[in-house]
């Protein structure tokens, strides 16, 4: 199977033509925004963490790979020029694997106004730039779909997640590569993950990963919620029943490996298949880790509603009835009244995922899309609770 | 047709009810294909989205659905029975006590039988 896609100088192929600006500290935000309000097909990132390297090196590395996401053509990089990270440290790894990126400094290109001026310059040649990709024909094994709940409801569990599971499957067949992530939502699913690798590091990694996420998250004298009241009624009896409905959408295909991101590193799917990943359970902050894996596109489910990206589409799959509106691309109420099976919704996701990738606009693409967030771990947290990076 | 309940996995010893079953309502237990395997009569209310036992369960054994354990039985439960947290526990991180209370008061569990 193929779509039409930009193919880009390091061999992978974007499903949009995006030109980034990255503002590697939130003081040149607004020079950004200013610059970006003449163009077409501008996505913006901005580190808000701080603007210093020390601490926010897992944001760092993310700048660096979603600007090399395959969505992306070219790249503005600019920095106020009073933090410690320099355009540069982000552009050159970028233009390394062959992408257009430009860099600015406000302070010594003489200011707020001159600095908008110049930027303005800078994007007029990436746009003529990016306008030289055109859409050609490419093998389906060069997209990465993300795989992502939020908003779930019993809905979800019985339609939603298992349609989307039926695609994952279908989609690896297909010879495509889709990846999961939430491992926090998958605290009780590890016999049944590990059954799906051989291969017994990546099964340890596996279990220690989702360790990781469950010290994370319950450090003692804090709260987290694992389930709501809410769940409860709505039918959730254990937290194990609540991960096996969300570990639903992904699939039934061997796990290749699970891939992470920190502070030192960032993986990248290696070979089409299934992956586990760390992309964090938080909606906004888990599209820019999958756009740092390379992923193309995004396939959410949801009881309603919810959750959008500027720079990889989501496709929104809801099988609630009483939620249901025309945010929604794939509706899946048709499980929930026992008129419609689950192979079928897969089918349109299918089908659903090639439209878009091949150009056609999700139901909410270029309306009021979410911030790119860069969502990192605290090294510090990380630090006390002895967590290490390791591969 | 009547009501729907659907089984997730074909290993499950209950199935989820697609509509607000009543007791003694005979439903329609389904498979994630639509088809109809066949019916039972439920022995009380199972509101929307919860699950129904679909044979006799016993205290200690463990409740199969999408084909794998996810918690354990507590209390013996009888086919045609609402499967929720007042008969079943986790076997990782349960509901504080507290929680569940709230849980079966606010559902009108009857925790009697």
């Amino acid at each position: 199977m193929e779509f039409m896609g930009y193919k880009r100088p390091d061999g992978s192929v974007g499903i949009r033509n995006k030109v980034l600006i990255i503002s590697v500290d939130e003081c040149c935000e607004g020079i950004a925004r200013h610059i970006a309000k003449d163009f077409d097909d501008v996505v913006l990132l901005t580190n808000y963490y701080t603007c210093m390297l020390g601490g926010n090196e897992e944001t760092f590395n993310q700048m660096i790979e979603v600007g090399k996401n395959p969505n992306v053509s070219a790249c503005l990089v600019i920095a106020m020029g009073c933090g410690s990270i320099l355009p540069e440290q982000i552009a050159n790894p970028i233009s390394k694997i062959g992408k257009k990126v430009l860099c600015m400094n406000c302070i010594e290109s003489g200011g707020t106004k001159k600095s908008i001026e110049l930027g303005k310059q800078m994007m007029n040649e990436l746009v003529e730039y990016s306008n030289s990709f055109e859409r050609e024909p490419v093998s389906i094994e060069k997209l990465i779909v993300g795989v992502k709940c939020g908003g779930s409801d019993t809905s979800s569990g019985i339609a939603s997640n298992p349609s989307v599971g039926n695609m994952v499957d279908k989609f690896v067949d297909l010879g495509g590569t889709a990846i999961g992530g939430e491992l926090m939502e998958l605290l009780g699913c590890e016999e049944v993950l590990i059954e799906r690798t051989k291969n017994k590091e990546v099964a340890e990694k596996i279990i220690s990963l989702i360790k990781n996420e469950e010290n994370r998250w319950s450090v003692e004298g804090t709260e987290v919620e694992t389930m709501s009241i809410g769940n409860s009624i709505g039918g959730l009896t254990t937290l194990e029943e609540k991960s096996m409905g969300a570990l639903h959408k992904m699939g039934s295909k061997p796990i290749i490996d699970v891939l992470q991101v920190n502070k030192d590193f960032i993986d990248k799917p290696k070979e089409p298949g299934f992956y586990l990943s760390e992309a964090t359970m938080l909606c906004g902050g888990s599209a820019v880790n999958y756009a740092s894996y390379g992923a193309q596109i995004i396939v959410w489910t949801t009881g309603g509603a919810g959750f959008n990206n500027p720079l990889i589409p989501v496709i929104r799959v809801s099988g609630n009835e009483d939620l249901i509106n025309d945010d929604i691309d794939i509706d899946a109420t048709g499980v929930m009244k026992g008129i419609e099976g689950i192979n079928s919704v897969g089918d349109k996701i299918i089908e659903k995922i090639v439209q878009v990738a091949n150009g056609s606009l999700t139901n909410v693409e270029g309306y009021g899309e979410a911030t790119m967030s860069l969502y990192q771990k605290d090294q510090r947290v990380e630090k006390l609770l002895n967590i290490p990076c390791k591969r | 047709m009547g009501k729907k309940m659907m089984l997730m996995g074909d290993k499950d010893i209950v199935a989820t009810a697609l509509d607000d079953i009543e007791n003694a309502d005979i439903v329609s237990i389904m498979s994630s294909d639509n088809q109809e395997l066949y019916t039972m009569e439920a022995k009380e209310d199972i509101p929307f989205g919860n699950k129904i036992a679909l044979r006799n369960i016993e205290k200690g054994e463990r409740i199969i659905k999408y084909n794998v354990p996810v918690g354990e039985c507590i209390k013996n439960i009888e086919k045609g029975r609402l499967v929720h947290v007042h008969n079943v526990k986790s076997q990782r991180v349960d509901i504080p006590k507290a929680f569940k209370e709230e849980i079966i008061k606010q559902m009108n569990i009857n925790t009697e039988v």
